[in-house]
């Protein structure tokens, strides 16, 4: 079975971030690494391939300056190949546009399946894998806990807030995979060694058949308008207990109504 | 090369990550509650797949014992080139070394010393029956030359004795500072030979054995305790007519022309004290980065203590270390991966600098924290007990001096 994983590169969050002061967004031009939150679907998707009895991981990335350090850290860890998709026009993308280049991009690896985080750590929006599923004309099935599949379908026990649901859909299909749903693996030294030599596909826009004009900053629909400093937590209130702090801890809690 | 490649990278973020999930929270416990590190160095080798290259690596190498063929030019690049011996040893090294510098004294004994002789001058059936387990890391191993009564004189003071019995030998004598020597399945162990002559024992023939756990009259005892280095077992051995077989002979020959005990124990001189540059290396980064830290965050009347100018001075001569020795550390990559060797005065003298570079700067580091650096809170307490053992052990810097001049005169 062959899976595809949608991954970012994002900038080091180690790093402090900066934002670009014209356009607001993100300063990308640095080193990026794999953005952790994807890491567990490229684990997912390597355990799905050798449960199957075989098939191939591919890696789908958009990223500036033709970026691949956080690729390859992917490939480290067993994915067989990576397709990237770098120009200068897809700067300022939305999170639709970037969805249109991914989809553009998957229909070349031709998956079985395609994992995706439920959302980057850098963006947040969360919305790109379910318009991938849209604009490939596939179903989408979000915030699997676990994953598997069988003949042509793929089972997930879906996170809910009251627990989990059990979905059953046909491939192909994308999944978003939570955090918790595999622990990822380290690289092994031999995969890092081997990961330099692995086929990584750099595509343009051009390349993909997609209207420059639709995507990047000009296909943008999504405009940042303004950045402010997230407002400082105000200090909290220490109670001494005396005998009695059971029952402030009781008040406190009844007035958020968690109790 | 000036500075570790992408691929380097990776396996310091890989290292990284591992110890920050499996070392850092069992420090105490390796530290100060005498909780081995065997366990710990075996996921290490499961979870980057370092017992899988061990087993590759081991059957080229029983194969071309077995041939009689030497490695090749291109086998040695590949084994010792960019990303060979530098991202699969080093590296590793640098990383642990940043916090437990014990667990690589542990792991370079059990892997490079014990494992390295018997895969030297061992027979193909030595090599396969204790060779192996101790290259995937699944067995302990001891590497037993130093007694009590002669350290630095290693060689020449030696007293354990062999003495010929039928096919076989009975063994006799007392070991110490050994490490892993409590825990070890498998110890290499020299000792002169007693041939009945009237030889002074000086100058006795030297030969290797190969040990077990559990044999007949050999004793391991419990670690000791020490200044530092305490996640690194250190003991005694005692053997009373320890009986051992032929097979338990390295090289399964008393022939000198095929490797003496003398030569098999002075041949890893050079690779043990190359290693010592990267221990001290981490150790360094370690401490630098921590005083880095604390001079930001430590404020006194008013203003970060890195805005005094002792602070300032003690900072500039830690990073004045920490690049002689990357430089050092870096050259001798370059070297293996251009498949030259170290001189021993090269390897002594970078063993020297190294050494006294890591015991100084930790030392700084709780000096520069005061108060805070002689808890162990602040880790620079341990990396500076730690660091002293680097003066020490694998040739005191006494040692390394008389090896550089002997070595520098000799020419």
């Amino acid at each position: 079975m062959n899976v595809a994983v949608c991954v970012k590169q994002i900038p080091d969050p180690a790093a402090p971030p900066a934002l670009d002061p014209g356009t607001k967004n993100l300063v990308r031009d640095g080193k990026l690494i794999l953005d952790d939150s994807d890491a567990y679907g490229v684990e997912m998707a390597l355990q799905l391939a050798e449960a199957a009895g075989g098939g191939e991981v591919t890696l789908v990335s958009m990223a500036p300056n033709g970026e691949t350090s956080g690729l390859r850290t992917a490939l480290a860890m067993g994915a067989a190949k990576a397709i990237l998709v770098s120009d200068p026009a897809l700067a300022g993308c939305d999170a639709l546009g970037t969805a249109k280049v991914l989809a553009a991009a998957l229909k070349r690896a031709e998956p079985d399946l395609i994992l995706a985080a439920t959302e980057s750590s850098d963006g947040y929006t969360g919305t790109t894998p379910v318009q991938v599923a849209e604009l490939m004309g596939l179903p989408s099935v979000t915030f699997a806990k676990k994953v598997s599949t069988e003949g042509g379908t793929v089972k997930v026990e879906r996170q809910t807030e009251a627990g989990y649901d059990e979905v059953v859909s046909p491939l192909p299909a994308v999944v978003t995979v939570t955090a918790g749903v595999v622990e990822p693996r380290y690289p092994s030294f031999k995969g890092i060694m081997a990961a330099k030599s692995k086929p990584v596909e750099t595509l343009t826009v051009a390349d993909l058949g997609l209207d420059a004009a639709s995507v990047g900053s000009a296909g943008a629909r999504q405009e940042i308008t303004n950045v402010a400093e997230a407002e400082a937590r105000a200090a909290g209130e220490i109670v001494v207990d005396e005998g009695e702090g059971h029952l402030k801890v009781i008040e406190f809690l009844e007035q958020l109504k968690v109790i | 090369m000036f500075e570790w490649s992408e691929e380097q990278l990776m396996v310091q973020e890989a290292m990284r990550r591992f110890i920050e999930a499996e070392v850092v929270p069992n420090i105490d416990d390796l530290e100060h509650n005498g909780v081995p590190p065997f366990d710990i160095i075996r996921k290490m080798y499961a979870t980057f797949g370092m017992d899988q290259m061990a087993r590759d690596r081991f059957k080229k190498q029983l194969e071309r014992k077995i041939s009689g063929q030497e490695e090749s030019a291109e086998e040695r690049a590949e084994r010792a080139g960019d990303g060979g011996a530098a991202a699969m040893t080093l590296i590793p090294i640098i990383e642990l070394c940043r916090y437990c510098p014990g667990i690589v004294t542990s792991m370079g004994v059990s892997v490079g010393l014990a494992a390295g002789t018997i895969m030297k001058q061992g027979t193909p059936a030595q090599m396969e029956r204790w060779g192996l387990d101790l290259l995937t890391a699944e067995k302990v191993g001891s590497w037993a030359i130093t007694e009590p009564n002669s350290g630095s004189d290693a060689l020449g003071g030696m007293t354990t004795t062999a003495r010929r019995d039928g096919d076989g030998y009975i063994l006799n004598g007392n070991k110490t500072w050994i490490t892993n020597g409590p825990y070890a399945d498998t110890i290499v162990l020299y000792a002169k030979l007693d041939d009945g002559s009237d030889t002074p024992i000086r100058n006795r023939q030297v030969l290797t054995f190969i040990l077990e756990k559990g044999m007949e009259g050999l004793e391991q005892s419990k670690p000791f305790r020490k200044m530092g280095l305490n996640s690194s077992p250190t003991g005694e051995l005692f053997l009373t007519d320890v009986r051992v077989g032929p097979e338990h002979l390295l090289g399964e020959t008393e022939d000198e022309r095929s490797g003496s005990g003398r030569d098999s124990a002075k041949g890893n001189f050079v690779t043990e004290r190359a290693g010592l540059a990267a221990m001290s290396l981490g150790l360094i980064e370690q401490c630098l980065q921590l005083s880095i830290q604390y001079a930001k965050d430590r404020v006194l009347w008013g203003t970060p203590i890195g805005d005094f100018q002792l602070i300032q001075l003690k900072l500039a001569k830690m990073e004045v270390a920490r690049l002689n020795v990357q430089n050092l550390v870096f050259r001798h990559i370059e070297m293996s991966a251009a498949g030259k060797s170290l001189s021993l005065a090269e390897a002594s003298a970078m063993k020297l600098y190294s050494a006294q570079a890591a015991s100084e700067v930790a030392m700084e580091a709780v000096q520069l924290m005061g108060g805070n650096g002689y808890t162990a809170d602040y880790r620079v307490e341990q990396l500076a007990r730690d660091a002293k053992v680097y003066q020490i052990y694998a040739g005191t810097d006494e040692i390394q001096i008389t090896h550089i001049a002997k070595d520098l005169l000799r020419r």
